[in-house]
């Protein structure tokens, strides 16, 4: 294809509908990453209520089998078997407190990631915006100037992000992390 | 008298777990949503020990620490770091900071309780 002038239009219009179509599913991703967030927040307060109310339960339940262990005579099997599912229960308490914690995590993770998103909408937007303004009477100097101010955005948009962004979660999973003293 | 825990964490479920944890220990726990809300609680009172997160709004934990250090009432609580982040670097500048311990979430709440009762007693 022989071509002597730059196809401006077509360029401008690739742009445009990058820039759109790119934003329209961002916008879907961000509502979904915030309706996660939302639904996360909601099931640990649920969650966090419940453990509460069912402790509270199970510990008062544990004053009265104390107090008849106190006041009646039991076969010493039986005791022990009581005080085995007291120490059963201990352990899965302790392992409830870590597991719970995953909120605080995800969290972390959907806010890196949301503001992710938002600065991609932000740049696609910004390309949106500069594929507008080609002219086509000066194509090689206005998309040059275009190039430019797309590069400069990019740079700008970039250390943006990065500067706003908290540090990554490492957390591969909900095992209990390491303890230093120093 | 029980002892008095200042817990600093954004995360409202992280602290009702810290606290949980702490309580069901016998220690008394003084709750704060960031850095800045932790300085003026641990203003209000003096505390036995600051158990601080590190990435919250407003204030870190990590400025948080350097505020404390510099009140006189401060200068010798132990403050331990109960954080996401685990690299040598971050863990460098909390101590450089004047924090006397590295807490990686998610806490093991008999660990934690270890580790409390090794740094302030039951």
């Amino acid at each position: 294809m022989d071509m002597k002038t730059l196809p401006t239009t077509e360029l401008r219009t690739l742009l445009a509908a990058v820039s759109e179509h790119g934003k329209q599913h961002l916008v879907e991703v961000e509502a979904d990453l915030l309706q996660t967030t939302y639904l996360l927040s909601e099931a640990i307060e649920k969650l966090g209520a419940s453990f509460m109310a069912v402790h509270e339960i199970v510990s008062e339940q544990q004053d009265v089998i104390d107090h008849l262990i106190a006041a009646h005579h039991f076969e010493s099997e039986e005791t022990q078997q009581l005080e085995a599912f007291k120490e059963k229960i201990g352990v899965e308490v302790n392992a409830a407190v870590t597991g719970l914690q995953f909120q605080d995590l995800t969290s972390q993770l959907l806010t890196r990631t949301i503001k992710r998103v938002t600065g991609l909408k932000d740049l696609l937007h910004e390309l949106g915006n500069h594929s507008n303004s080609i002219d086509a009477e000066h194509e090689h100097e206005e998309i040059a100037k275009f190039l430019d101010e797309m590069s400069r955005s990019l740079h700008v948009g970039s250390r943006a992000l990065s500067g706003g962004l908290l540090r990554s979660v490492d957390q591969q999973d909900m095992a209990s992390g390491d303890i230093e003293l120093f | 008298m029980a002892k008095t825990i200042l817990a600093v964490d954004d995360s409202g479920s992280l602290r009702q777990m810290v606290a949980f944890s702490l309580k069901a220990a016998g220690y008394d726990v003084v709750q704060a949503v960031d850095g800045q809300d932790g300085l003026n609680k641990a203003k209000e009172k003096t505390v036995d020990l600051v158990l601080t997160d590190q990435n919250m709004p407003i204030m870190d934990g990590l400025t948080l620490i350097k505020n404390l250090r510099e009140l006189g009432s401060y200068q010798k609580v132990p403050i331990l770091m109960l954080t996401t982040e685990s690299s040598d670097e971050m863990k460098a500048k909390g101590k450089a900071a004047g924090a006397n311990g590295w807490l990686v979430k998610p806490f093991d709440p008999k660990r934690l309780i270890e580790v409390v009762q090794k740094v302030i007693g039951s």
